[in-house]
């Protein structure tokens, strides 16, 4: 038994009261239940033990054991534990009951699963979410005799998403000049207040897990990931490295670790000093947005110094990574960390004095606590509204456990909250980056041999400056057999629609803004549309 | 008084941007400042190149393509997909790729942005079909592996044959 | 036509279509605004609507679910107009250029409008992942015909 043994002690517990076998492995316990009892047992560990829902992965082990599987991830931050519930389906009927009643947050991965692999889930509403309109009805893209290159004729004409023509509707996007990516909103509206939004989004999936478990072996998945999103690639590519890892045992070296947590700090930095300039950009302060981003280009100077590219760094391997830091870079990198605080701090505190920029933010889109509690938010928007979580503290990773830093949590819940948690970890940050140089220990940074067995299983959980990322892997011959990310933005949208009620059309940008959406990150895989009656068109990140 | 000073508080922006000055750099006029490590495009020296394909392995988008023919196997470089990783310079075995920190690409056709080396292909002295090795990577396997030199000019099928009838000549006897 | 291409050269519009992608080269392409890179010094200038564009600037390989949208901007900018393709994704479909998801980039596009009768004037290609953007800028001088171009094909045979 290893030294957590009384957090243990109430898993043993629930396994003996259900009746099903419970399997601890290090920092993860593995519950096996059949689907009758996956309500009770889900409904046990997200109200009485407080876990968080992270995510469901849907697999098809058909070629293996001749079954569908499902597996929910929840994660106990008070005792650092990942918890993985994993249900067996039948493979000629695939039925689950839904724990939507439950965890509202499992609304989405759900139908994701559902698109992608076929699963039906009893005991709730299904829609389509991902695939594009024209996709053929019963093609699932993630079951493994569909090849990853099948293209279906392609028609080239648009259709029309809303047919209703009530209250007013305004439509954002997908092309605006507010937004960077192509996502589409629809606000329906009664003189200037919102009563109601509805989201069409996924033009950004481009199948991304269905490639890396096709043409791809474990090293090129790598570049895979780190290009899932552009400003948050480096974590991505991080966490799958440290999922194989896990799940193959391996020693890495402790100054490719140290390396690896100093890189994830400078993209912090650099994203949210990104965010800042936007949303100065949309509340009409054009000068906060460009000196925000002429204090960013050291950043990226940095990040070229250290790594050798502005962005898409590409320098992880699994088993350390590519690129070393000598004694000159560290003396720039610490030259430049010390004079871009002293920037930032000169010119942050005028720009939050300026009156719109004050009064537009404080006391709009406010998201109640406990909310954000049943949608299992993620990242900056929960710290704004009073959940004291953050997985580089409560589950560590990299070098972390190395470095003490604070996590800043505020309780209005509004959109100036969000802004002055960013605010606050951009501080912190420059302070971990400065800790983590001064102890950095000699060593080689990349393990000489390394073996990666098949048929294990690895979780792990990282920080992304928008909330926490979650990397799942089965291990495979040459190449993984099933690997699933949920990005944080994934479990952030569905909260808009509590933020944007009731609030003056006036505010819509700036709150949609505020939770920082990336949309590339969530967009992952198919687009799903449904049909043309008003829906909610739900974004499904299926990676299944 | 306090009103005042609270009211004057976001001009103080001009005296942070008065301090910075003129940040631009002009480029193309001036020299951009790129760091000494940032990565560009790749150079294939082709009078190393043994045509192996170790590369064309290990490049994620292939942007690297081995275009296989009757008698010539061509390395095909797609300046457009490549993703600037450098994974192949890790790979060659002979060291024949360079980076370097080229970044001016741009053009408005993109068949200027292939590059392409062609390697013939040896020939059995035997049969004489070609098989699938250059004649560069013929030399260098030799170099390391020394085989008999009878051997080591037939394509695979040729040297199976021959090698069955040297083991039967000598088990069995066989005269023919 | 011809002479309304030399007539734009003087002050570009740009319009920012974004098909897909990561985000890194559109950021990329904010990036060259602000003060450090100052693409407003050749007069670019980011418009709203493609209405008023002349340059579109397609970034990511284009994916099924974008490709009408695509079509519909593309068929609003008013002659003459010139695409420039950025990044990897935009030059050659990227790292994604066979999957069931995407065209695979600016080529497989080209091909639906010529079917649907729809003409570009000009295509420029601009490579790198992300692209810096100074080559951006690099691409902008050689539209207005400040530099000239530098990469060209090359073959070499081995006896």
């Amino acid at each position: 038994m290893s030294s957590t043994k009384p957090e243990l002690e109430k898993y043993y517990k629930l396994g003996e009261e259900h009746g099903v076998p419970i399997y601890v492995d290090r920092d993860t316990v593995y519950i096996t239940t059949p689907r009758e009892k996956l309500v009770d047992i889900a409904s046990k560990l997200f109200n009485e033990y407080q876990c968080t829902f992270r995510t469901c992965v849907g697999t098809d082990e058909r070629p293996i054991n001749g079954f569908f599987s499902l597996t929910h991830i929840f994660t106990d931050d008070k005792s650092g534990l990942y918890v993985l519930v994993k249900t067996y389906l039948e493979s000629d009927d695939p039925r689950v009951p839904s724990i939507v009643s439950v965890v509202p947050g499992a609304d989405w991965c759900e139908m994701e699963a559902r698109d992608l692999l076929g699963i039906e889930f009893t005991g709730r509403q299904q829609y389509r979410l991902v695939l594009p309109p024209e996709w053929p009805n019963n093609v699932y893209p993630l079951r493994k005799e569909v090849p990853y290159n099948y293209r279906p004729p392609v028609r080239g004409v648009s259709e029309r998403v809303t047919t209703t023509v009530e209250t007013g509707v305004v439509p954002i996007g997908p092309y605006h000049p507010a937004l960077h990516e192509p996502e589409y909103f629809e606000l329906y509206v009664e003189g200037e207040r919102v009563v109601d939004v509805n989201y069409r989004g996924f033009h950004v999936h481009r199948g991304i897990e269905k490639l890396g478990e096709s043409r791809m072996t474990y090293q090129q998945v790598n570049f895979l990931a780190e290009r899932i999103c552009g400003i948050c690639g480096f974590e991505h590519s991080t966490c799958y490295a440290l999922a194989v890892e896990k799940a193959s045992k391996l020693e890495v070296p402790e100054r490719a670790q140290f390396i690896r947590s100093i890189v994830l700090e400078v993209e912090r930095l650099h994203s949210h000093l990104l965010l800042l300039g936007v949303a100065f950009h949309l509340l009409g302060y054009d000068t906060g947005f460009m000196h925000t981003w002429r204090i960013r280009e050291k950043i990226m100077y940095i990040a070229e110094l250290l790594t050798g590219s502005r962005k898409t760094y590409g320098i992880n391997l699994i088993g350390g990574v590519r690129k070393d830091i000598n004694e000159e870079k560290k003396l720039k990198v610490l030259e430049t960390i010390r004079e871009l605080e002293r920037e930032f701090k000169s010119f942050i505190e005028t720009a939050l004095s300026v009156p719109q920029v004050k009064r537009r933010l404080t006391g709009t889109g406010v998201l109640p606590k406990e909310y954000a509690v049943k949608l299992s938010v993620e990242g900056p928007v929960a710290r704004a509204s009073g959940i004291n979580r953050d997985a580089r503290r409560d589950l560590p990773y990299a070098a972390y456990k190395y470095a003490s830093f604070k996590v800043p949590v505020y309780t209005e819940g509004d959109n100036m909250s969000r802004i002055l948690v960013r605010v606050d970890e951009i501080f912190e940050s420059i302070s971990i980056i400065e800790q983590l140089l001064d102890k950095i220990p000699k060593g080689p940074i990349m393990l000489d041999k390394y073996e990666i067995p098949e048929g294990r299983v690895g979780v792990q959980v990282v920080e992304a400056p928008r909330g926490g990322d979650v990397h799942f892997v089965i291990t495979g011959r040459g190449k993984p057999y099933r690997w699933r990310v949920r990005a944080p933005t994934y479990s952030n949208i569905p909260a808009l629609k509590v933020m944007l009620k009731g609030q003056p059309l006036a505010d819509a940008p700036i709150t949609i803004a505020s939770i920082d959406p990336c949309f590339s990150c969530t967009d992952r895989i198919l687009v799903i549309r449904s049909d043309s009656r008003r829906e909610w068109i739900r974004l499904a990140g299926v990676g299944i | 008084m306090s009103f005042i000073k609270r009211a004057l508080r976001p001009v103080e922006v001009i005296i942070v941007a008065a301090r910075v000055g003129r940040a631009t750099i002009k480029y193309p006029f001036e020299e951009p400042l790129i760091s000494p490590d940032f990565r560009g495009k790749i150079e294939i020296d082709p009078t190393k190149c043994i045509g192996c394909g170790a590369c064309v392995n290990a490049c994620p988008p292939n942007a690297l393509e081995m275009i296989e023919s009757e008698d010539k196997k061509t390395l095909r470089y797609f300046v457009g997909r490549c993703i600037f990783c450098w994974r192949c310079i890790d790979v060659c075995p002979v060291g024949a790729i360079k980076g370097t920190r080229e970044f001016e690409l741009a053009t408005n056709d993109v068949l200027d942005l292939f590059d392409f080396i062609i390697h013939s292909k040896t020939r059995c002295n035997t049969c004489g079909k070609t098989t699938s090795e250059t004649t560069r990577m013929q030399k260098f396997v030799l170099e390391r592996a020394p085989i008999a030199e009878v051997y080591s000019s037939k394509c695979p099928e040729c040297r199976k044959n021959s090698l069955i009838r040297a083991v039967a000549m000598r088990k069995v006897g066989l005269y023919e | 036509m011809s002479k309304a291409l030399e007539r734009i050269k003087r002050s570009i519009w740009v319009f920012h279509l974004n098909t897909g992608s990561c985000n890194a080269c559109d950021i990329e392409i904010l990036d060259a605004l602000t003060p450090y890179h100052d693409a407003e010094r050749f007069g670019v200038k980011l418009v709203a609507t493609p209405r008023h564009a002349d340059v579109l600037l397609l970034t990511g390989p284009i994916t099924l679910e974008s490709l009408p949208k695509v079509i519909n901007a593309i068929e609003a900018t008013p002659r003459p107009r010139i695409i420039i393709a950025l990044g990897s994704c935009g030059s050659g479909g990227g790292i994604w250029h066979d999957t069931y998801s995407t065209i695979g980039g600016v080529n497989g596009l080209l091909k639906i409008l010529k079917e649907r009768g729809v003409e570009v004037d000009a295509v420029y290609y601009v490579p790198g992942c992300p692209i810096r953007p100074e080559a951006l800028l690099y691409a902008v001088a050689l539209i207005k015909g400040i530099v000239s171009k530098k990469r060209e094909a090359k073959m070499h045979k081995v006896e």
